[in-house]
């Protein structure tokens, strides 16, 4: 019983944590693997995502508000981190950004091979 | 007094005025690189003589620094931008008449902005500001790889472009770290609390920004995608990919190493071993290519091999000599990079074995050419050679026989480097020579640039003290990190 209340604890307290590093682990293994491009682009994304979630747990306070003193009787102590939400905002500009260019590259890389099959596209070598 | 700032605002503002200038005429786009780097490289080098007597801290938005983003030019920062401002100067001329194909004006809006990334990237005093420079210097670094739009450029960008975007993921897990642990994003103000916290709750991070840096910096196991990207780029494009982009990846890491985690001796164990892995690796398969971009690309990782091995001994002789060897190869890389380009255009191969008897055609890029390969293997009358002789010396005043080794090691790596450097040379003078198709030199703003850097390689060659005092107090800056944290928090 003990146990089951510590893991429930456990859970709470860490779901954010592990919830992102699960996005991150599932983003590098689809980059490690996958042989298509538009995959491993959309592995980059989700990687993007797991990074994005990280940052906002740092700040994330369960039923904080907002840190602006809108109205009396707000307690500073649970106000939630605005700093990681500035950092995820530029994040995702930064990854939008990464993302339009990967996709008119292989946009580019498929007319020159007909393929996406990154096993196949290989002249450049050591 | 100059704000540093402008060093990053006026390039980024015509960057992105430059299509309007574009509306008046399509002829002066190409000039807009030319003016702003000749503006920075006027501010940098009126901001140095400040800089030595102490570091300029600015902090925007009116804060006092750790509540603040703040830029802090100190000798390291003006020192690099001064190089970043003076390559670009020198590359965006010899782009006057390199570059005639293909969308021109995003090339130079793209080139801006890569060279405002690299400034940001060493001005900044703030983790998180450093990483969104980084990424303006990546991103715009993987566009211009694939400007050309061939079959070489897109695949190598894409690679690339992968791994970089993964390393970045890497950096900023390791930056989202340091924030939770210390609730500051202020480099001064982290360095400071560095030592409050057990060493192995920071390991983490560390080991996250130095991978995420890592790739950018191509340090060893991090750099399968440099010589595909060097090659397949323009010429201009791969000489500040190789003279300044991975330049400023280093700067980055060595920042993080010296000043914020204040490194500890096993740190500096695990650098001196990856710049000699890094230094091995990267000339013994330089030495097996026939592709002259790829030898020249490969060769830049041999040399950030060097520099990170100096870096890793850690005296301040020893600092010092990696800024003077970082010095050098920006320099050197960049005029080998620029004749190469040419030589290239006029043979129409990259295959060394087409070079041959081109001496006689181009007397002056050959000449420069081969002043460049004498310099980046250390010949005495040459930039290479004070910055390879200070950290021979500095790794053998450490007396251990340790360090003995690595320096065979080093002047091993120099010998194989002198062994390609002088083939390609003596297929350019003594080879070939039967069917002399007459004589053709690159124009003449395409010897200007690369004439100004051999003056410079052969003047600092010479003097060496032109230079030094600089890269002493860079080398002190990084070295004594309660000075800088002084500096910025006061």
């Amino acid at each position: 019983m003990n146990l089951l209340s510590n893991g429930v604890n456990f859970l709470n307290n860490y779901i954010y944590y592990i919830g992102a590093f699960g996005l991150v682990f599932i983003g590098l293994c689809i980059i490690l693997i996958k042989r298509n491009l538009i995959k491993v682009i959309i592995g980059l994304s989700i990687l993007d995502t797991g990074v994005n979630l990280f940052l906002i747990s740092v700040g994330y306070i369960s039923k904080g508000t907002a840190p602006i003193f809108s109205k009396h009787g707000l307690d500073s102590a649970r106000m939630v981190d605005p700093v990681p939400q500035a950092l995820v905002l530029t994040a995702i500009v930064i990854g939008v950004a990464v993302l339009a260019l990967a996709l008119s590259l292989a946009i580019r890389l498929y007319h020159h091979y007909g393929t996406l099959n990154l096993r196949k596209i290989k002249e450049q070598r050591w | 007094m100059v704000n540093p700032v402008l060093l990053i605002v006026v390039p980024l503002g015509l960057a992105f005025s430059l299509p309007l200038f574009g509306l008046i005429s399509k002829k002066i786009i190409k000039f807009i690189p030319v003016v702003a780097f000749i503006f920075n490289l006027i501010v940098s080098s009126l901001l140095i003589p400040k800089v030595l007597d102490h570091p300029i801290v600015i902090s925007i938005g009116g804060f006092p620094p750790p509540f603040c983003i703040n830029l802090v030019a100190g000798p390291v920062g003006i020192l690099f931008s001064t190089l970043i401002a003076m390559i670009g100067l020198l590359v965006s001329i010899y782009a006057l008449s390199y570059i005639k194909e293909g969308p021109e004006e995003k090339y130079h809006i793209l080139y801006l902005l890569l060279l405002t990334g690299a400034t940001g990237v060493v001005l900044t005093g703030d983790i998180f500001n450093l990483f969104v420079f980084f990424e303006i210097v990546c991103i715009s670094s993987y566009s211009l790889v694939a400007y050309k739009g061939d079959k070489a450029g897109v695949e190598s960008a894409v690679k690339y472009l992968i791994q970089g975007s993964v390393g970045s993921s890497f950096l900023l897990i390791g930056i989202g770290l340091l924030y939770g642990i210390f609730g500051t994003l202020n480099m001064a103000d982290i360095a400071q609390n560095i030592t409050s916290i057990s060493p192995l709750s920071i390991f983490v991070p560390l080991v996250l920004i130095i991978t995420g840096l890592g790739v950018e910096a191509a340090i060893f196991p991090l750099n399968s995608w440099l010589p595909d990207a060097h090659s397949s780029a323009p010429s201009s494009i791969s000489a500040i990919l190789s003279g300044i982009a991975i330049e400023v990846g280093l700067y980055a890491v060595v920042r993080v190493i010296f000043t914020i985690f204040g490194g500890s001796s096993n740190i500096f164990m695990f650098l001196l071993f990856l710049g000699i892995l890094t230094l091995l690796m990267g000339e013994m398969s330089a030495f097996s290519q026939n592709n002259i971009k790829r030898m020249l690309a490969y060769s830049s990782i041999g040399q950030i091999g060097l520099i990170v091995f100096a870096f890793g001994i850690a005296t301040s002789n020893a600092v010092t000599g990696g800024l003077f060897q970082l010095v050098s190869h920006t320099l050197t890389k960049a005029l080998l990079f620029l004749a190469v380009g040419y030589m290239i255009r006029r043979t129409g191969s990259m295959d060394i074995s087409t070079f041959e008897g081109i001496g006689k055609r181009m007397p002056f890029t050959s000449l420069a050419f081969t002043i460049g390969a004498f310099s980046i293997v250390g010949l005495p009358p040459f930039i290479g050679f004070p910055s390879k002789f200070l950290i021979v010396r500095a790794a053998l005043a450490k007396e251990s026989l340790l360090f003995t080794v690595l320096i065979g090691f080093v002047l091993l790596g120099t010998v194989i480097e002198g062994a390609y450097f002088f083939r390609v040379v003596q297929s350019i003078y003594f080879r070939g020579g039967v069917d002399n198709p007459g004589r053709k030199e690159a124009p003449f703003a395409v010897l200007i640039p690369m004439f100004i850097l051999v003056i410079l390689i052969i003047g600092i060659g010479i003097y060496p003290n032109l230079i030094i005092r600089m890269l002493k107090s860079a080398a002190s800056e990084l070295l004594n990190r309660f000075d800088y944290i002084r500096s910025v928090l006061g």
